[in-house]
């Protein structure tokens, strides 16, 4: 029943009485029970020490840190005690062999194209041309040769995807085109927001799993970042991060009042990051029963189950099916 | 799981079990623990109590509900809201 904490204000993280206490400037105490705690995200300024550090690394408990506009700047995260060499050679393998990692990241696009229509269905109205669009862009997927001919596919659908945001968001908030660093309206500055935190998210998922977080396959795995968080984030980006906009900004729960703009980079305030964080957490919690497993599994646990296809896959196992939305 | 816990233990141990349940469970009001937990983590946590309480002495109530949305908490007073994610 472990759960993410998110810390806002401005104080001291220790460990007392064998557990957490958050202290804040106004010396407020409060305990988090460890064994609670998945996770523990930082956008205050906080401070900490070793003892605490080794505290929560006996518990692998990760620690997250977001920089004053909310992006995200890193992860503290434990030894990692799960390790399997013969997993991660697999994995390299994979990667190695263009084939197999064309099929892989071929498996990555077509669920995430499968969501992002499935989002677009749910709200049709004056925009079945660009949904008519995609599904014929989608037809590509299958036949591509190359990792950025698909990477070129993707980012048609992502543009066609992001025009239909003007029609299925409701209210006076729209969108011109993507951007980001840094994002300059609303809608940007959410989409933003949300794939960062969906980011670390499938990073602490795949950090309880034996997979390798720097191999990828649909992006190139470079230096400086865990591109498999990235790879496997491009699935449930459609799923959760833009259905929770949706909602939030069609039910009117966000408006613009919870948005600064500063020297033209638009970014949530704390008011604001607390609504789309309750939304994404309720929606990461929500339960869904499983056709194979039969049992509920929440859109979290669907992450997990993500890596551990891919293992399965990797030692050849089982071949690796994307996860295709069926509800 | 969500789970009520309530004890009464003798002065000497008693904070020794406030202790342990923190580690676990939100301390709500004096002698009074609730929260989310886990079936695994509740035998853990209860087998680890276990072994500071005195049996003739102490008692030691739980209450457990198997989901969390049939509970409807009223609070009269101060709402301390120690369940928040946000702090």
């Amino acid at each position: 029943m472990s759960r993410d904490f998110y810390i806002f204000s401005n104080g001291r993280l220790k460990r007392k009485d064998n557990t957490i206490y958050f202290i804040d400037c106004l010396e407020n105490k409060r305990t988090l029970p460890i064994e609670q705690i998945n996770c523990i995200h930082l956008f205050g300024e906080i401070d900490l020490n070793s003892k605490l550090i080794n505290y929560l690394s006996q518990y692998g408990i990760m620690l997250s840190f977001y920089n004053y506009y909310g992006y995200y700047s890193g992860t503290y995260y434990p030894r990692k005690k799960n390790v399997s060499g013969f997993t991660v050679v697999n994995q390299a393998n994979h990667y190695n062999d263009y084939e197999k990692r064309l099929y892989i990241a071929k498996a990555f696009v077509d669920s995430a194209v499968h969501h992002i229509l499935k989002n677009m269905r749910r709200h049709k109205e004056g925009i079945e041309d660009l949904i008519e669009r995609i599904q014929n862009e989608r037809k590509n997927i299958e036949e591509a040769q190359r990792i950025d001919e698909l990477m070129g596919i993707e980012g048609r659908i992502r543009k066609s995807y992001y025009k239909s945001f003007n029609k299925i968001l409701k209210s006076d908030f729209g969108i011109q085109k993507r951007e980001k660093r840094p994002p300059t309206d609303p809608v940007n500055a959410m989409i933003s927001f949300g794939n960062s935190l969906m980011y670390t998210t499938v990073l602490s998922e795949i950090y309880k799993t034996q997979l390798d977080p720097t191999i990828s396959f649909l992006h190139e795995p470079s230096v400086k970042r865990f591109s498999l968080g990235l790879d496997i984030s491009e699935i449930f980006k459609p799923l959760i991060v833009d259905t929770v906009i949706f909602s939030l900004v069609n039910n009117r729960v966000i408006t613009f009042d919870e948005f600064d703009i500063e020297e033209g980079i638009c970014y949530l305030n704390e008011k604001g990051r607390k609504k789309f964080i309750s939304e994404y957490e309720r929606k990461l919690g929500t339960t869904i029963k499983h056709r194979k497993l039969k049992r509920k599994v929440s859109y979290r646990m669907f992450i997990r189950l993500e890596c551990y296809k891919l293992i399965k896959h990797f030692i050849g196992d089982e071949e690796y099916k994307p996860l295709k939305a069926w509800w | 799981m969500f789970v009520i816990l309530t004890y009464d233990v003798g002065e000497k141990r008693v904070n020794k079990v406030r202790k342990k349940l923190k580690e676990y469970l939100i301390w709500t009001q004096n002698s009074v623990f609730e929260g989310e937990i886990t079936e695994g983590k509740l035998k853990k946590c209860l087998y680890e109590v276990n072994k500071i309480l005195n049996k003739q002495e102490d008692s030691l109530y739980i209450y457990e509900i198997r989901t969390s949305s049939h509970i409807k908490k009223k609070i009269i007073g101060i709402d301390k809201s120690f369940d928040d994610i946000f702090l």
